[in-house]
């Protein structure tokens, strides 16, 4: 049995998110699938050899025809700007996984479910949801989604209509740094109060999963803890300093 | 607001590429224990400094450096004394 090595895959198509992100839709030969939460690492190489290498969370639900990552640009990142700038469908990529069970939900591990995202943060949950949805799941979950403006929420339309479709999801916007004329949703940070109110209580056993810049993950986990929450059903996902929302 | 340690802070879920090269198992689900306080955590759950060369994984109890590895001149370097043990489940080999 071989270790995990490095594959080939082709972009088959570049989707535009928001003005910061691109989803990027992957032929990968030979993918025998994922679980929901888990990630790819991209590796580039320049001309000269000198290489780089970052994780990228899989927002496609397990089956899917492509592999779908969620790429957000940062402006002074060493990878993200290729990807999410300059690749155009037909052009390859080295990618190694997926890799990563610990951040991980399929239906079995039951709920209820609290997602919490930070901008990009999103996008492993996404997974988790696209399966809850494509699988019929009817586990309760509740989605906290913290972006700085309205246009930089990753799946706006595909949330709304997904929680539109009754089957026990809830998404809960949290707008930042600007809201739209008539916004009666929240307009702060994420914190405890907001954690009190959109999430579940304690004595309802739910599991948790916290995904975005390191500073949000950190405090909310903590939150949850100082709530009453069991710290073993809290798990976490780092992006580190990535686009603080 | 500045950027300091805290905002470079990763968790195991970053280095479980490497790690699954290297061990061939995905280590983020195996269950590792800190040597200094005894704690007992899923790697995935480890605080991870990355760098260019390779990462340092913490005990999320005492901070204590539980696994360093770093890669060059076509080698790997691993230093594990910070673990009193690792557990490895069969069921979590990595095909690739």
């Amino acid at each position: 049995m071989g270790r995990l090595s490095w594959r080939l895959a082709t972009v088959a198509e570049v989707r535009p998110e928001t003005a910061r992100v691109v989803t990027l839709a992957l032929e990968v030969p030979g993918w025998d699938g994922h679980l929901p939460g888990q990630h790819v690492d991209v590796r580039l190489t320049a001309e000269d050899g000198y290489q780089a290498e970052r994780g990228y969370s899989i927002a496609s639900a397990p089956g899917s025809e492509r592999v779908e990552l969620t790429v957000e640009r940062l402006d002074d990142g060493e990878v993200s700007p290729y990807l999410a700038g300059e690749l155009r469908p037909g052009d390859q990529l080295e990618l190694r996984g997926p890799v990563g069970g610990y951040f991980v939900w399929e239906p079995g591990r039951g709920g209820p479910l609290l997602l919490v995202a930070g901008g990009s943060g999103v996008v492993p949950l996404m997974a988790m949801l696209r399966h809850r949805a494509a699988t019929g799941s009817q586990v309760p979950a509740r989605l906290l989604y913290s972006s700085r403006t309205i246009e930089d929420v990753i799946y706006r339309d595909e949330l709304d209509r997904l929680a539109a479709a009754g089957d026990g999801l809830a998404v809960t916007h949290a707008l930042t740094r600007a809201q739209p004329a008539g916004w009666s949703g929240y307009a702060r940070r994420i914190d405890a109060v907001m954690l009190e109110e959109v999430g579940w209580r304690p004595d309802e056993h739910p599991l948790a999963y916290v995904c975005g810049p390191t500073r949000l993950v950190e405090a909310v986990a903590g939150q949850l803890v100082a709530l009453g929450h069991d710290p073993a059903r809290v798990r976490t996902e780092r992006f580190g300093p990535t686009g603080v929302p | 607001m500045t950027m300091d340690e805290t905002d470079l802070r990763l968790d195991g879920n970053a280095v479980a590429g490497m790690l699954a090269e290297l061990f061939g198992f995905d280590m983020t689900v195996e269950w590792g224990g800190c040597a200094g306080c005894g704690a007992t955590n899923q790697l995935g759950a480890l605080l991870v400094y990355a760098h260019g060369m390779g990462a340092v994984a913490c005990c999320p109890g005492c901070g204590q450096a539980l696994l360093r590895v770093a890669r060059g001149e076509g080698r790997w370097w691993l230093d594990l004394r910070g673990l009193a043990w690792l557990q490895l489940d069969e069921q979590a080999r990595v095909v690739g």
